[in-house]
């Protein structure tokens, strides 16, 4: 409760008041009724009890009994009273004071907390709202550190206990200078305990010069919070402890909630990566056994039915071994592609170049199979170099212009575009083929997913994952668009970030 | 056994890459000894005195790099060497070591034999002799006296950095030079790291060059590797 600054001047305030309630009065005193003169000191302490509380309100209406007495009760200018009827006039004056100045404290206390529990509010809702921005739990632990030295005015220190860390006396507590001393080593081992608070301005371990309020999640415990006010007189004040234990409550739940995030996210991938074991495995049979098969049988007649098989067949099995091998190498190649953008392994080493390059090792590479179709490239002159893994953006050309190749009939175009957006490349490779199902568009991007009456000679399904998960590591998006009259348009971006290529040196012309 | 026959050492651990490297190179008049190991291989290399040595980088007893640094210590019998696809960095290490040329598992006949011919004509060459100063392929003329480059019957003006990067790939005609080779020779030793240089003139020669600069039939990219001037028509 905010009191008065100095008392002193507000009992010096009343006594000018009641002065002057008698200096105005006086004059007028032959005009007016005694009980007249009472209501306007009675308003005096009114005023006084509303504006400089219970004290200067008791003054106040002892002065007005005194002036009140000498100067308009006669005999004037005597504390004599004739009439005992003015007692009570003296009693009812008193009684107000009271009354007013009780009523004005509660009012005035009740504004107060309000005032408190609004701050507080502002104090919980913006932790709470940053909190929601940040990932992970070191970012957490930071944020709420800062919100908890803010609202005690001081230090704050967040120190979580490990999951197998012992709560008696087993805790490492962090190297922190509030830790130093030992009584807030004890209020935390207590706090942590109990799950109450300790230190300054609690019941236990009063004497130590921190608080400490334990992180109460709503299974287990997490912690403590230690804050020190930074103008240690040895206490807190209440409305700043509940602040404190309010936010800890909430970083708690916070802290709570980031965990089992944590521990969900991690279920997830696992589950996940057991489908992908079971998947690859599943398309380890059936892909890889289909041409191993072929392979077998054309290999197992050239040797034995060599002599009686005329030359074009033996030309021709030949020719399906060495297909059937290219596609399992393909199909090998691929599959540990996906492995290594499933699992996090993708090394990316980004060099500023023209994207020119890395199309043109994908267009001389496919040329066999783009044979029947007509590739158009449009790539602006001015196109900027673009910070790119040569090999793996070389990886998402090959497998957006096979599955172009493959899913287009022959005499088709294909055209492969690239403008700057802003921060960056943006690539398009489109067709004038089917075109991706409405609706489908996420699904493509999925693995094992083949297009609609795509058998398993076309591949496995993980051409586009892998583009998905190549164009990421580059800090960039990959979707596909309909193309304006018929097709599909596959879109990747290529942000421009890092630090700049350095400028090329001159170039004197050579004549 | 006629001595004319160049000698291939063929140091690889896999038994079946073996025979079929060997049964091959045997059809193409090559003669051919095999060793499994690298051990094995550095004591076959020195005392048989091989023309040409294909090397394996994934041998079980040694990293393929180490054999190559201690071949290049006492001889410069080119090395090709094998690897997997995807260990792109060994390659360019074992280029830069002094290997002269590589080749991706799984390869085609036609490959294998194209880069050992390339290899064995510039081993031909006797140290100290005058480089060749004309390479010619398809409508492409450079001279490397007359600082001159014609294609299609046209002169065509290159800048000095563009000229110079040329140049050094004719001579390293159908070799295969690493992005940090090219960049010591045109740019110096302080710029080796500096590889966007490096292919913003490669696409400016390109463009100036082939016909089409997307499909390069000429200046060919050996990705994450560096460059290769064709001298055969692919």
């Amino acid at each position: 409760m905010a009191e008065e600054p100095y008392p002193e001047l507000a009992y010096l305030k009343a006594a000018g008041i009641v002065a002057l309630t008698t200096a105005v009065c006086l004059p007028m005193r032959p005009y007016l009724q005694v009980t007249d003169v009472a209501m306007l000191y009675l308003l005096a302490v009114v005023a006084v009890a509303s504006w400089y509380g219970r004290g200067a309100a008791v003054l106040t209406s002892a002065a007005s009994i005194a002036a009140f007495d000498f100067v308009f009760i006669p005999p004037y200018y005597t504390f004599n009273v004739h009439n005992a009827a003015y007692f009570l006039t003296f009693g009812v004056m008193l009684a107000v004071a009271l009354l007013m100045s009780r009523l004005t404290d509660q009012v005035r206390s009740q504004a107060e907390e309000a005032r408190e529990r609004e701050q507080r509010m502002a104090a919980l809702y913006a932790m709470d709202r940053e909190l929601a921005d940040v990932q992970g739990r070191d970012e957490q632990v930071a944020l709420a550190t800062r919100h908890l030295a803010r609202a005690a005015e001081g230090s704050a220190v967040v120190a979580l206990v490990g999951d197998g860390e012992a709560a008696d006396g087993g805790a490492n507590w962090p190297a922190h200078d509030l830790f130093d001393a030992i009584d807030v080593r004890l209020a935390a081992e207590w706090a942590y305990g109990k799950g109450e608070p300790a230190g300054m301005g609690t019941t236990h371990c009063s004497e130590a010069e921190a608080l400490v309020v334990p992180l109460r999640a709503s299974t287990r415990r997490l912690g403590v919070v230690v804050v020190r006010p930074e103008q240690a007189d040895g206490a807190i004040d209440p409305a700043r402890r509940r602040t404190v234990e309010a936010l800890a409550d909430q970083a708690a739940a916070a802290l709570e909630r980031a965990h089992w995030a944590e521990r969900h996210e991690q279920a997830r991938l696992e589950v996940e990566a057991e489908r992908l074991r079971t998947a690859i495995l599943s398309s380890l049979s059936h892909d890889l056994r289909t041409p191993l098969g072929s392979i077998e049988g054309a290999a197992s007649s050239l040797l034995h039915d060599a002599e009686t098989l005329p030359d074009e067949v033996r030309r021709d099995l030949a020719e399906t071994i060495l297909e059937e091998s290219r596609r399992m190498t393909r199909l090998v190649a691929n599959l540990l592609d996906m492995v290594r953008v499933e699992t996090g392994g993708l090394a990316v080493r980004k060099d500023w170049q023209p994207l020119e390059e890395a199309l043109g090792v994908a267009l001389l590479r496919l040329e066999d199979r783009l044979k029947a179709h007509a590739v158009d490239v449009r790539l602006p002159g001015d196109l900027p170099l673009v910070p790119i893994d040569e090999l793996l953006v070389e990886q998402v050309f090959i497998n957006l212009l096979e599955n172009a190749a493959k899913h287009t009939r022959p005499g088709s175009n294909v055209t492969v575009s690239a403008w700057q957006d802003g921060p960056a490349v943006v690539v398009e490779v489109a067709d004038n083929g089917q075109g991706v199902p409405k609706g489908a568009e996420e699904i493509v991007f999925q693995k094992f997913q083949r297009a609609q009456g795509a058998d398993h000679s076309t591949g496995a399904g993980l051409g586009l994952t892998i583009c998905r998960g190549i164009v990421a590591a580059h800090g960039g998006r990959i979707w596909v668009e309909p193309r304006e009259g018929g097709g599909a348009a596959f879109r990747f971006t290529l942000p421009l970030d890092g630090p700049p290529p350095a400028a090329l040196p001159s170039d004197l012309s050579e004549s | 056994m006629p001595a004319a026959l160049p000698l291939v050492l063929l140091i690889e651990d896999e038994p079946h890459m073996r025979r079929f490297v060997t049964a091959t190179l045997r059809a193409h008049d090559y003669h051919v000894v095999e060793a499994g190991t690298a051990r094995d291989g550095l004591a076959q290399a020195a005392g048989r005195n091989p023309d040409l040595i294909l090397l394996d980088l994934g041998l079980p007893d040694a990293d393929g790099l180490e054999v190559t640094r201690a071949i290049r210590r006492s001889a410069t019998t080119p090395i090709i060497v094998l690897s997997a696809r995807g260990r792109e960095h060994d390659k360019v290490s074992a280029l830069d070591l002094g290997a002269d040329d590589y080749l991706i598992k799984p390869f085609g006949v036609p490959e294998l034999l194209a880069r050992m011919r390339v290899a064995l004509r510039r081993a031909a060459v006797p140290a100290g002799a005058p480089p060749q100063s004309c390479f010619e392929l398809g409508g492409l003329r450079v001279d490397l006296v007359r600082r001159q480059v014609v294609r299609a019957g046209q002169e065509i003006h290159l800048t000095r950095t563009e000229y110079k990067l040329l140049a050094t790939l004719v001579r390293h005609a159908g070799q295969v030079v690493t992005h940090r080779q090219l960049l010591h020779e045109v740019w110096g030793a302080n710029y080796v790291e500096h590889t966007h240089y490096l292919r913003v003139y490669m696409a400016q020669l390109r463009h100036k060059l082939e016909d089409d600069p997307t499909r390069p039939r000429m200046l060919a990219t050996e990705p994450g590797v560096g460059y290769r001037l064709r001298d055969e028509p692919s």
